[in-house]
């Protein structure tokens, strides 16, 4: 029986999609069936890293940024 | 246009080609995510210049892409390695292995049995309750994030902000599977546990 120490510890593997041997994941499944503690601690780890995964800069650069960084480069072998 | 397109063999073909308009694509779409990964490292001032500097070196380089990795881990890499140059002028190394033991953030919460001691709290990130408090707790998040080892922190960024998958992470840093997961783990335990902290006493 895994302790809930051993569960923090396992946690990331079922946040990140690793693959699990079916022994750990047979225990996983058992520990996280009789203990809530666990279950929450596993469901808000997947809240929290959700969370920072939206926190991402997608807004590309104006077209006038990227010229500027353009600007910098060696002129093209003429 | 979309990241996917910017990774297809017929683009990388014309950035190594030496295709202007294809190499403007990549700093339009790429630009933001590589200074997000530098600012980790650096000051905002020096992340500017270090991801510029690195544009140059990129340019300079994509004739060698081999496109054993994708573009975008193939620029963080460099990026990176602008950063610790950076760094090194100021007398900083960063060691990406995790060699020192700041141990585990809940460790003090369970008993010496190994069961909860003091078990999290239920809390969500969405909702009303969630909304009043989100800049807060964003503040107090980032606030955290800084104060983490350089190493923790940008395996947090690299994997859990934007994304990248494991391999990536380890062709990025030079380490191996094992050590991004045991520095993913020590990120992600301190902000669970800060996480718990706000929400129990609405304190940083």
């Amino acid at each position: 029986m895994l302790k809930c120490k051993e569960v923090v510890q396992r946690a990331d593997a079922l946040i990140d999609g690793t693959p699990l041997s079916f022994g750990e994941r047979l225990a996983l499944r058992t520990h996280l069936m009789i203990c809530r503690h666990c279950r929450r601690y596993v469901r808000q780890l997947d809240a929290l890293t959700e969370h920072l995964r939206q926190q991402t800069p997608v807004a590309p650069l104006d077209d006038g940024e990227v010229d500027a960084i353009l600007a910098r480069l060696p002129p093209p072998p003429s | 246009m979309s990241e996917s397109q910017l990774e297809t063999p017929d683009f990388v073909e014309r950035l190594r080609d030496g295709d202007r308009a294809a190499f403007a694509l990549l700093v339009k779409h790429y630009h933001p995510r590589l200074l997000g990964t530098a600012r980790r490292l650096l000051q905002p001032a020096d992340a500017e210049e270090a991801v510029q500097e690195s544009w140059i070196a990129a340019h300079g380089a994509l004739a060698r892409f081999e496109g054993r990795s994708t573009v975008l881990t193939w620029l963080t890499r460099i990026v990176i390695n602008q950063a610790r140059m950076q760094l090194r002028r100021q007398g900083r190394e960063i060691q990406f292995d995790p060699t020192e033991d700041t141990g585990d953030a809940l460790a003090h919460r369970f008993r010496g049995d190994g069961h909860w001691q003091t078990p999290p709290l239920t809390w969500t990130l969405h909702g009303p309750d969630a909304l009043l408090t989100r800049d807060e707790l964003k503040h107090c998040m980032e606030k955290h994030i800084d104060a983490m080892p350089d190493n923790q922190r940008l395996v947090l960024e690299l994997r859990d902000i934007q994304g990248l998958d494991f391999g990536a992470i380890c062709n990025i840093l030079d380490i191996s599977p094992s050590n991004v997961r045991v520095l993913l783990h020590r990120a992600r335990t301190r902000l669970f546990q800060l996480v718990d902290h706000f929400q129990e006493t609405g304190e940083c």
